[in-house]
């Protein structure tokens, strides 16, 4: 084995059609001055065997479509993806995703490919997003060698941002839903925990728009100027 | 299925009428939806809005609803509630501004997919056209499924005759002999025998009863007509009455049979023992009981068959009209028949006298559990003749409510009784002490019209009493100040219901937190109808009466009298299912409930049924300007 094909590493097995549908992936598009209304959002959360960034893999998939300013219901996104090489680890007992439901579920690269179809140009929202991006950029490297370009925003952020009035320190997923009353159908299933992030987002876009943030780009000029007052050493 | 419909799914099925739908339409209905947040005080529908595009259902928080012409809430609707079906139905905008109250979620359902759905799924369809009185039916069919139950009959009160009745009845001709017309009976093995012109119109009818007379009045002759024996232009109804009106018709009249005619043509009969073997309710035998009791001790007695009574026929479905309506019926048979025992005791007094009855007795509003609200009115030429005849029927009238007493109509602790001197009065009295209510409107005044202003006769002449109600009702049309003061008091009781929370509870010491029926939610009503109907000059007493007979003389839209009706009967229904479970359980009766202890349908129809209370008693606000 030559370092050159260790640097290039094989691609990923795919066939003419998946080639195909993966060429024909639409480029994310850029968060513009359109009405924060009328942008479609993707709301998306993950289930993995773990907690690690560079071991771990997704398991299943849930997304919802936040569009028109609604969650649409004829729009969801749900997959386990099948994993042959996965160790039963403590995180079964969190999402409750044992080996035969993984075994029974999609060909990775299949899922993965009608998940990017499924997000079209759209922006990605998810709670505790850089975890997710991360571990979905890896996984879309290694079954369909795709570069995700689609910005990713993390709502964990724009909670506290928007709700200046509530004071949650640290506050996670669970923290935010009991503030707001919010149930889950069933925490710690990927698409219950995306319907869950979607309908704080649904709050949170109301809370914007009381705010003046009337369009996307506006909303990540606030998140980013946020984000750097939160970074600014206090003194 | 997808977890998120899933869900979703499991979450509507908490709810009517979505608990009642094929899982296939519900998750049709699911995918079909969007799920939208508005914040306090956003929009989420209003007039100028044009015809309403979707079918909301509220997944999470409050939305209340305000007519363009008031601030006031109109309703308010919560988590699995619908909204709305009218002007959706309709294809029109709503005619009230929806506003959420508080953060909330609703579920959208688009027009196309809710015509399909509309289409597809009966119940859901029984629903939107029906609103909430289908949910009162879904109450009434849960009563009547327990009646079913525990006394496995299918058979209810509201039976249509026409189902109940022998088809083909026997009958004979006016000249038929005695003998013949027996014959036939004995043959067919049937009470009676219908006599009936060539056009099947019933002449006469001649029963067992009947024959027993014959036979008693030594009557030898059996072949004279039978015209000469039968009980002329017999009782009838139609078939379409039902089995409830058959018994209350006997009841009154003390007759076994009752003929089915339709265009003028018998077409059957009814007797006392279909109705029995029909629910076992022996309502004609205890009024008969009761009317021939030859002591008071045996009324006694049969008190406690009255409280059974009633209890089998909640079970078998009956409404709370019907129940108070049989309450007041066989009570006021026990009056008549304890006065008519008192006077051959205690001999006759030699004056004619009426015994009147005032409050929830002269309402026809009765309970099992009742106080004697009563008075005497008689005839006098001046007042030196009604102190003289005063003193002759007082003794007569202590008597009496002491015997009432022991039959179960506990003393008035007010004594509103007729053996109290001020209240044992001739005709001029009585008009004298109602014409000061109306011209001195104390509180004590007011207190007294909305008892005695409800005056009713139960024994003797009526005529004198009606002269009292007829000068009541013209001095209260004249008398716009009184009016007003009437509005003022029968604002008194608010309904529990609240803009923050469903109910408005009140605790006393360690006990549960609790609302009062009686007062908060039936009392209203009651105050309301009484004064419309005394300022339109309407004579009737009964609460539904005076409601329906406001719509028919136009003071009260009939779409708000029927709210009005529904919601008092289901008040009323309600509180009579607690006094039976309190005496099954050996508890105290009382009129407070726990709204918790209600299952969900009840508990939401009874926030409504208050809030119609609410929207009577601001429209009297409204007429009245207070």
């Amino acid at each position: 084995m030559s370092l050159f094909s260790w640097l290039h590493k094989k691609k990923p097995g795919l066939d003419a059609a998946q080639q195909q549908r993966l060429a024909q992936l639409p480029k994310p598009g850029a968060l513009g001055d359109g009405s924060l209304r009328s942008q479609r959002w993707v709301v998306v959360d993950l289930e993995t065997s773990g907690l690690n960034l560079n071991r771990d893999q997704v398991l299943s998939i849930g997304a919802v479509v936040i569009e028109d300013g609604a969650v649409d219901f004829s729009q969801l996104f749900e997959r386990t993806l099948q994993r042959t090489d996965t160790k039963l680890s403590p995180s079964v007992l969190i999402h409750g995703l044992g080996p035969g439901a993984i075994a029974a579920g999609s060909d990775p690269a299949e899922a993965l490919l009608d998940f990017m179809t499924f997000v079209g140009d759209s922006p990605l929202l998810a709670f505790h997003a850089p975890f997710d991006q991360h571990m979905l950029g890896r996984a879309l490297k290694d079954s369909l060698d795709y570069r995700m370009a689609h910005s990713v925003l993390d709502v964990a952020d724009l909670a506290p941002l928007l709700c200046p009035d509530v004071t949650l320190r640290e506050a996670g997923l669970d923290d935010w839903l009991n503030h707001f009353k919010l149930q889950a159908g069933e925490r710690h299933h990927a698409s219950a925990d995306a319907l869950a992030t979607a309908e704080l987002m649904l709050i949170l876009f109301s809370r914007a728009r009381q705010q003046q943030i009337d369009t996307p780009q506006a909303l990540l000029e606030r998140l980013a100027q946020w984000k750097r007052r939160q970074q600014a050493p206090s003194f | 299925m997808l977890q998120n419909i899933h869900g979703t799914l499991q979450f509507l099925q908490r709810f009517p009428p979505f608990n009642q739908m094929e899982q296939a339409h519900l998750a049709f209905l699911v995918e079909q939806c969007q799920l939208r947040f508005y914040g306090p005080g956003d929009s989420i529908l209003k007039p100028s809005g044009g015809p309403v595009e979707h079918f909301y259902i509220v997944k999470q928080g409050r939305v209340v609803g305000e007519r363009p012409d008031s601030a006031d809430t109109t309703f308010e609707i919560t988590t699995g509630e619908c909204f709305p079906l009218a002007a959706l139905l309709g294809e029109r905008a709503t005619r009230t501004e929806h506003k959420a109250a508080e953060d909330t979620f609703c579920l959208l359902l688009n027009k196309p997919a809710f015509i399909k759905l509309f289409a597809l799924s009966s119940a859901f369809r029984d629903f939107a056209l029906r609103g909430v009185s289908s949910l009162l039916d879904q109450v009434n069919q849960q009563v009547q499924q327990k009646a079913v139950e525990t006394l496995g009959t299918q058979y209810s009160l509201n039976t249509r005759l026409g189902e109940l009745a022998m088809r083909h009845p026997v009958t004979c001709s006016p000249h038929t002999p005695l003998r013949e017309a027996v014959t036939l009976m004995h043959e067919q093995q049937v009470g009676s025998i219908v006599i009936v012109d060539e056009h099947k119109a019933p002449l006469g009818i001649f029963t067992l009863r009947d024959l027993r007379q014959v036979v008693a009045d030594g009557t030898s002759d059996f072949s004279q007509g039978i015209e000469a024996h039968m009980t002329q232009a017999p009782f009838f109804l139609s078939p379409d009455h039902s089995a409830f009106d058959a018994a209350i018709a006997m009841t009154e009249r003390h007759i076994a049979h009752v003929c089915l005619v339709k265009d003028q043509r018998l077409c059957g009969v009814v007797s006392e023992r279909d109705l029995f073997s029909l629910q076992r309710v022996d309502l004609v035998h205890l009024a008969r009981t009761i009317r021939n009791a030859p002591r008071v001790e045996n009324l006694v007695a049969i008190r406690g068959e009255i409280g059974q009574l009633v209890e089998r026929m909640l079970a078998h479905g009956a409404s709370s009209t019907q129940i108070t309506h049989i309450i007041t019926l066989l009570n006021d048979h026990t009056v008549c028949r304890v006065i008519e025992l008192t006077l051959v005791e205690k001999g006759d007094p030699g004056v004619p006298f009426s015994w009147l009855c005032f409050g929830s007795e002269g309402r026809r509003e009765q309970t099992l559990y009742t106080d004697q609200d009563n008075g005497i009115l008689f005839e006098a030429r001046d007042a030196v003749e009604a102190a003289e005849i005063r003193g002759r029927l007082l003794p007569l009238a202590q008597h009496i409510n002491q015997s009432l007493a022991l039959c179960g109509f506990s003393l008035c602790k007010g004594n509103i009784m007729a053996g109290n001197p001020e209240l044992c009065l001739s005709r001029v009295e009585w008009a004298r002490r109602f014409g000061a209510f109306i011209r001195e409107a104390t509180p004590e005044n007011l207190l007294g019209s909305s008892i005695y202003f409800d005056l009713r006769v139960v024994w003797g002449d009526e005529r004198g009493c009606e002269q009292l109600r007829q000068g009541i009702l013209d001095q209260v049309a004249d008398n716009r100040l009184f009016q007003r003061m009437l509005a003022e008091n029968a604002l008194r009781q608010r309904p529990p219901v609240g803009r923050l929370r469903e109910f408005v509870l009140t605790r006393k010491g360690g006990e549960k937190a609790t609302l009062d029926l009686k007062v908060q939610g039936l009392t209203p009503f009651v105050d309301g109808a009484r004064l419309l109907a005394l300022a339109n000059g309407i004579h009737a007493n009964n609460t539904l009466e005076r409601l329906r007979q406001l719509v028919a003389k136009q003071v009260i839209e009939p779409l708000d009298g029927a709210a009005y009706e529904e919601a008092y009967h289901f008040i009323q229904q309600t509180r009579m299912q607690q006094h039976q479970l309190q005496t099954r359980e050996n508890l105290p009766y009382s009129n407070r409930v726990d709204p918790d202890s209600l299952n969900h349908l009840d508990r939401r129809i009874l926030r409504e049924a208050l809030r119609q209370a609410q929207r009577l008693q601001s429209s009297l606000t409204l007429r009245y300007q207070l």
